[in-house]
């Protein structure tokens, strides 16, 4: 019997959303699994027709996501996906019951559920996906995660039971994801290609997943992404299926990983090149990733930045678009992680002498300014108030220039309520 | 005098995973400011045990399990013998939350295995099994140091002193070595083993200078007043965290 939770779970959800409580989009499906455990399996069982795409990893659940919800919707497919965040068992229970009508029907073809690392295993229990999306591990909020090898260990376990038939899209550049496709027959990888150099500070993964040998690196685009190869066991990086693309909606090394799995998961489905060129092509990012927003009159670019590779592949991106003017928001509440340490992971020191202004904000905003004070930026300036550093990040800069800000998770959904006006969850 | 010290950081590719690196970038740093010369040198898998010989302050991060293994099976017997002696030495040095466990007699792990530590530290630790939960959250901690030392820990294993090892500092929230004695970290001679990343250092710039205070000591057998530096920023992230404990 799915009605009745479905019934009080949209009740729940336009209850929040009328008063405006804010978590609305995760209570529905908290609700509905309290009262059925298998009410995710039981719905998505009256609806064999849709075909699910999981997506998991560290970094870029979001984008490759909504790349991939582009492509299929500008090839005349129906999709739904969840909410950014939402993504736990009770985000993807709450986003089934938004979108089916009141006798569990889902008028789609595809649903993209983003998955967060810890959750992958607990949902491959309750959905059978048509893909596995897996993006890559870095070390990312140890607090609450543990440590990288723990999350991969899992991940193996955890496929090592799924129906054989599943499409698996891997990361070939990175070692503990290439390594879980092998002896895996429906396995697809993409890869960036990258350049001569040496592996930098932040790097989580240098060692070989077969017998923990230290692995050698052709070339790396970043991180400890790229072309690897352990000289012990003779594992090494498995032939990429996509490495190049024609063109780039979004900046970036990251994005450029995103874009690749996208289009070679569009691709699995069977859509063609001419389509995914034509729908990229007016690809808007998501909240937050990249975001520009007008406030003011001003332009303003926001980058989720969570972690030491999320936020070094921002600095590099804003490097390049010749950014001046900055603002860095640092938050430690849950969704960012408790413990702060991480921020010395980042490699300030070889990224900061182009910034003529750097203002930083927060709950943490003294370690910032402390951990850049160590980087001889001296001149950064700490605000307590989030709202003043956005302020006189606006006076400080000529009008003409657009302003930066790198926020953790929970600092980006502040910014954007206050640059917006909305509440996105 | 021109004064310039050599920092030995073990392991670095290996032994990094919690942003401790912010220790070895405070240290170079604070001597950098006073014109004191540094030179870091990386030790990294199968290094030269002949390397630490001139080495003025030794520095170890923690890290995952499997990355703890490569390290143990890379600690040669006379690595072990030489990092003994440059602990007996009094060289200073700062051993954080997996290097620190590393350098007792034994860990044992959640499966209930014992993995012999160096035993240079009278300690052991024991991991209760991946039912206890792991000993995680901000600390506040007051050592002869610091009178209000912050960091944050994150560990699953408990750490008992023997007879013959002080406790670095007294736990006044958070867990500490055990969550059981109030004790936090260990102090020997002129090594310092703890849990607390954060990293450590920059909020408790103390014991930056100490460290460095006594590795000049040690190689110019002399008293060397440290010039003072302004350490507002520290003290503002430090009374945050104060802020965010006791609220």
């Amino acid at each position: 019997m799915i009605f009745f939770p479905l019934l009080i779970g949209k009740l729940i959800s336009f209850i929040s959303r009328f008063f405006n409580l804010g978590s609305g989009s995760t209570w529905p499906g908290h609700m509905a699994i309290e009262n059925d455990p298998n009410f995710i399996k039981k719905i998505l069982r009256r609806n064999l027709n849709l075909k699910v795409i999981l997506i998991a990893g560290t970094n870029g659940k979001t984008t490759t996501g909504k790349l991939i919800q582009t492509i299929l919707e500008k090839n005349g497919s129906k999709v739904f996906q969840n909410e950014a965040g939402a993504n736990l068992l009770n985000g993807v229970a709450s986003t089934l019951i938004e979108e089916s009508n009141l006798t569990g029907g889902l008028d789609y073809d595809f649903a993209i559920f983003e998955i967060d690392e810890n959750t992958l295993p607990l949902i491959l229990d309750n959905v059978y996906p048509n893909i596995i999306v897996l993006l890559n591990l870095f070390r990312d909020q140890l607090d609450r995660y543990g440590e990288v090898n723990i999350i991969s260990d899992k991940w193996k376990k955890a496929l090592s039971l799924i129906d054989k038939k599943t499409n698996l899209i891997l990361n070939a550049d990175d070692p503990k994801i290439a390594y879980l496709g092998l002896d895996t027959k429906n396995v697809k990888y993409f890869s960036v290609r990258g350049k001569e150099q040496v592996i930098g500070h932040a790097s989580d993964s240098a060692y070989c997943p077969k017998c923990g040998n230290k692995l050698d690196y052709k070339s790396i685009t970043f991180s400890h992404l790229g072309d690897w190869s352990c000289k012990k066991c003779g594992l090494k990086r498995p032939k990429p299926d996509l490495e190049n693309f024609e063109s780039y909606a979004l900046p970036g090394a990251y994005n450029r990983y995103n874009i690749h799995t996208a289009v070679l998961t569009a691709k699995t489905l069977g859509a063609s090149n001419e389509k995914i060129l034509i729908a990229l092509k007016d690809f808007k990012p998501a909240f937050g990733r990249q975001e520009i927003v007008e406030y003011k009159g001003r332009k303003i670019q926001i980058f989720l930045s969570k972690n030491p590779a999320s936020f070094n592949q921002s600095l590099e991106t804003i490097n390049e678009l010749k950014a001046k003017h900055l603002l860095l928001v640092l938050n430690d509440r849950i969704p960012d992680g408790r413990d702060v340490s991480w921020i010395w992971d980042v490699d300030f020191e070889n990224n900061l002498k182009n910034f003529k202004n750097i203002l930083v904000s927060g709950d943490r905003v003294y370690d910032m300014a402390l951990r850049l004070k160590y980087a001889d930026r001296n001149d950064a300036k700490p605000y307590d108030v989030v709202t003043d550093a956005v302020e006189d990040l606006i006076d400080s800069a000529p009008k003409n220039d657009i302003l930066y800000i790198l926020p953790t998770y929970s600092a980006m959904l502040d910014l954007r309520k206050i640059l917006t006006g909305k509440k996105i969850l | 005098m021109k004064y310039d010290l050599k920092i030995g950081w073990l392991y670095p590719d290996l032994m990094s995973t919690y942003g401790d690196r912010g220790n070895i970038i405070v240290l170079k740093k604070r001597c950098e400011w006073r014109g004191i010369k540094t030179e870091v040198l990386n030790l990294n898998e199968e290094f030269d045990a002949k390397l630490l010989n001139d080495i003025n302050i030794l520095f170890m991060g923690g890290a995952q399990d499997t990355q703890q293994e490569i390290v143990a099976k890379d600690f040669t017997l006379n690595k072990i013998s030489a990092l003994k002696k440059k602990v007996e030495d009094g060289t200073p040095g700062l051993y954080i939350c997996g290097a620190y466990q590393f350098l007792g007699r034994y860990y044992k792990n959640a499966d209930g295995v014992k993995i012999k530590g160096l035993g240079i530290f009278d300690l052991h630790t024991e991991h209760p099994g991946d039912t206890n939960k792991r000993l995680i959250g901000n600390v506040i901690a007051r050592s002869d140091l610091v009178n209000e030392m912050v960091g944050f820990e994150n560990h699953g294993g408990r750490t008992f002193l023997g007879k013959n090892l002080k406790p670095f500092a007294k736990v006044i929230k958070g867990f500490g070595n055990n969550g059981e004695d109030k004790t936090e970290g260990a102090i020997y001679k002129n090594s310092i083993g703890s849990y607390l990343h954060g990293p450590i250092l920059p909020k408790n710039p103390e014991i930056a200078d100490w460290l460095i205070s006594k590795a000049l000591e040690q190689k110019y057998k002399k008293k060397i007043k440290l010039e003072k530096l302004d350490d507002s920023l520290s003290q503002k992230a430090k009374e945050a965290i104060l802020l965010r404990i006791s609220s």
